[in-house]
């Protein structure tokens, strides 16, 4: 049974996340230890097994880079390794451009309004990205899944980057 | 007006007894204990209509004194009474002597299991803790007039997978079944959340004698999912008060080291003066000593600057905690205040103004959580079968692995649900590498040194291939209770070769055996005796659970499948009759081993049963 069964939704990337939530909260109700807490050691282990599974479905389901993460590998699309070199090298230019941006965050004359425009940057490349993966996965055929593909690698790197600003951020804030 | 329920003729529906069941709080400077009676969760009483217990332990020579009793002696037998225990459980030696440096007491043991000298012996922290839960079983059940089912046990939020485990031993120590270990700031939501059925967004400040959590939860229809947890272990009133102390000193132009008797008093007028000043805008501490009168006047002012740099750190783990959540202030639609260091005007001034609204503290801070454990124990004894009432609760702190040149790789990251499991594979460095080692650690940096180990463990028995060939799989699993249990496999050659380990920083089982026998007055005979009893107590808990089960969902077997179950049923009712605890073990485990196919079809169907009354709601 996949995520999208679990929770008996149909296998597509666009959901109702106020839905999933509400389908969620029911499992867990029916499943959860605690539900079993006075019951026998075998049914509280089959409990925490279809609690943590639930748990991560739902975990993937609501992240929407990870339910395209999920989505992809359920629809079979091939994979390459993550250490698989990009061919796009005008998207690795801007990743390094990207990069520099970050770097240079903790040097400016006002570091606030620096970290606030990185963030803005950051956004923006990642909505337009994740608009066009939006787009080619509901398309459900194996050569825009391709595509989708190459838009979701992508958005991991932004994904890293943001991580990596947060850091910054945090570090930034607390000297 | 509610209807009535009648039930259909011949359904199990007749009313299980109730079963007894209690919340504790144990806490770094007082413990509690509370109960749901006739509906109502209210904290228990000793002989002289005392509550709260202080949490000290005193050994004498021939006696253990705890609360009251024990707290006369903790100056003038300071290095034989032992004070907020739960700062030392769970943690190293060295972690200890760097945060604590002017205890009075003489550690021994090695360093990852340090014990204190005193006339009784050595005693480790989780024997402190033990001896502080036997004495409230004992409160509850005399308040409650017999004997307890099982306990729910709040912790820390932010404690981490050693120091939960061992207050897990501690209830064994002392005897008791634990339903579950609860986080504090979470057993507060149930007390608070279940009074005003809010639905929203609300955090928890729970500030208490030696740790700080701040949780954010979400409440919707008796579902407390909590977003986000954070905050500091080792941060609390006793902090405060050695602030004060540090003032004293310098003030008196003491030096240090000073002798026990000294330290201990002067911390128990720093608490005393810290506790006027909710209430004074200035308070006299006499030191006077042997004829040499000495004192000096403490003021708000100078207090709240003593002591404003450790507020503001709280306050900084509810930013980033915040963060973590998602969520911004404005979203937060009610603060709920824990601890008795919340009764702190400038904590409780510098919350409201943080989160630009003034706090709840309509329940006693003192009781909240055990009022909290005592409602959610309730529920677990299955006391309450139609509440409508779940908590997901989430692990604190990143757990991860060590990884080649000594960096941490993170399995599970902080805040994420429990229960969780998930798995990640690793290959090996060298060509012909048949063994790995595991190293298990928990924490947000980055590199190992800085986070903290729980386990170590040797995968042998890989075959040998070249570098980057075995596909080794480490299983991590966090339990309901937040406990971790690490497993690795090696599954590229087919061949499997697994080993599960429990993270033991503290206590092995055979020494946590040790401790029990220990605790016993006629020892073996008490031991085996008790063993027997635990057993018999689970037998007959599976098979009533397992009975009520095929009275409501027998139509999911066969009835050649229902009759292997029977089977096993009855031959286990005849074996509880014995004296051998292995024997009724191993008959406990069969009938288990015959139900699993059971309860998966039983629990797949509730889920269909669940996903169809969704789907009705719909329409």
């Amino acid at each position: 049974m996949n995520y999208f069964q679990l929770f008996g939704l149909s296998a597509n990337f666009n959901i109702d996340l106020a839905k999933l939530s509400q389908l969620y909260q029911a499992l867990q109700k029916t499943v959860h230890p605690d539900r079993f807490a006075h019951g026998s050691s075998q049914q509280q282990m089959i409990a925490v097994q279809k609690s943590a599974m639930i748990n991560d479905a739902y975990q993937t389901l609501k992240k929407p880079l990870e339910r395209a993460g999920y989505l992809l590998k359920l629809r079979g699309t091939e994979m390459p390794s993550e250490q698989a070199s990009f061919s796009d090298n005008q998207f690795l230019m801007r990743q390094m451009d990207l990069r520099e941006m970050l770097a240079e965050v903790k040097f400016a004359d006002d570091v606030d309004s620096a970290l606030f425009e990185a963030n803005q940057t950051l956004e923006q490349e990642f909505l337009v990205l994740f608009k066009a993966m939006q787009t080619r996965l509901a398309q459900n055929t194996i050569d825009a899944d391709k595509l989708a593909y190459e838009d979701f690698r992508k958005l991991k790197f932004y994904q890293k980057l943001q991580i990596e600003l947060e850091r910054l951020e945090e570090q930034l804030l607390t000297d | 007006m509610a209807l009535l329920q009648i039930a259909e003729p011949g359904q199990s529906t007749v009313p299980h007894e109730h079963r007894l069941a209690a919340g504790i709080d144990l806490g770094t400077t007082n413990s509690l204990v509370a109960s749901v009676k006739s509906g109502e969760a209210q904290t228990l009483n000793d002989e002289s209509g005392n509550d709260i217990l202080p949490s000290i332990v005193s050994y004498q020579a021939d006696s253990v004194l705890v609360g009251e009793q024990a707290k006369s002696h903790a100056i003038s037998d300071a290095e034989n009474t032992i004070v907020s225990a739960k700062r030392l459980i769970g943690r190293s030696l060295e972690d200890i002597q760097s945060k604590y440096p002017s205890l009075p007491y003489t550690f021994c043991g090695d360093e990852n299991h340090p014990e204190i000298q005193t006339r009784q012996g050595l005693i480790n922290p989780v024997q402190v803790s033990a001896d502080i839960l036997k004495h409230l079983n004992t409160r509850a059940e005399q308040a409650l007039g017999g004997e307890l089912t099982g306990v729910v046990i709040t912790v820390p939020a932010h404690f981490d997978d050693a120091q939960r485990q061992s207050t897990k031993d501690a209830a064994k120590i002392a005897g008791l079944n634990v339903l579950r270990l609860l986080n504090e700031p979470t057993a507060a939501a149930v007390a608070y959340g279940l009074d005003s059925g809010q639905e929203g967004v609300i955090a928890i400040y729970d500030l208490g004698g030696g740790t700080f959590d701040i949780s954010i939860l979400r409440l919707n229809k008796g579902v407390f999912e909590v977003l986000a947890t954070g905050g500091d272990s080792a941060l609390g009133g006793d902090d405060f008060d050695v602030a004060v102390v540090d003032h004293i000193i310098e003030k008196a132009n003491l030096t240090r080291p000073l002798s026990n008797v000294m330290e201990r008093q002067l911390s128990q007028q720093a608490c005393w003066a810290k506790e006027q000043l909710s209430t004074h805008d200035s308070v006299d501490i006499d030191l006077s000593q042997g004829g040499k009168p000495w004192s000096m006047c403490l003021s708000k002012a100078t207090f709240n600057g003593l002591i404003g740099g450790l507020v503001n750190k709280t306050l900084r783990a509810c930013r980033r905690t915040l963060k973590d959540a998602e969520i911004t202030i404005d979203d937060v639609i009610e603060v709920v205040m824990v601890g008795g260091s919340t009764r702190i005007p400038l904590v409780r001034s510098e919350v409201e103004k943080h989160f630009q609204k003034s706090p709840l503290t309509s329940i006693d801070p003192d009781k909240v959580v055990a009022i909290g454990a005592a409602i959610q124990a309730d529920i677990l004894a299955g006391n309450k079968p139609d509440s409508d009432m779940l908590l997901l609760d989430v692990i604190p702190l990143s757990l991860g692995l060590e990884i080649m040149g000594g960096l941490v790789e993170k399995v599970i990251a902080r805040n994420t649900t429990i229960p969780v499991a998930k798995a990640q594979e690793f290959t090996t460095f060298k060509d012909g590498q048949t063994a790995m080692a595991v190293h298990v650690l928990q924490g947000e940096r980055e590199l190992v040194e800085d986070c903290r180990s729980l386990a170590r463990f040797e995968l042998r028995g890989i075959p040998p291939m070249t570098a980057g060939a075995a596909h080794i799989r480490v299983t991590f699993k966090v339990d309901a209770d937040g406990l971790l249990e690490v497993s690795a496999m090696e599954k590229s050659t087919g061949v499997e070769s697994k080993i599960e380990v429990k993270p033991s920083f503290g206590l092995d089982d055979k020494k946590i055996t040790q401790m029990i026998v220990d605790s016993m007055t006629n020892a073996k005979g008490d031991i085996q005796a008790r063993m027997v009893k635990e057993q018999q107590v689970e037998a007959s808990r599976v098979i009533e659970s397992i009975q009520a089960a095929l009275a409501e969902d027998g139509k999911l077997l066969s009835s050649p499948e229902i009759s292997v179950i029977e089977d096993a049923i009855s031959s286990l009712a005849k074996i509880t009759q014995t004296s051998i605890a292995a024997d009724i073990e191993a008959a406990i485990e069969i009938l288990n081993e015959s139900t699993a196919t059971f309860a998966e079809r039983r629990m797949d169907a509730s889920i269909r049963t669940a996903l169809s009354g969704q789907s009705v709601d719909e329409v």
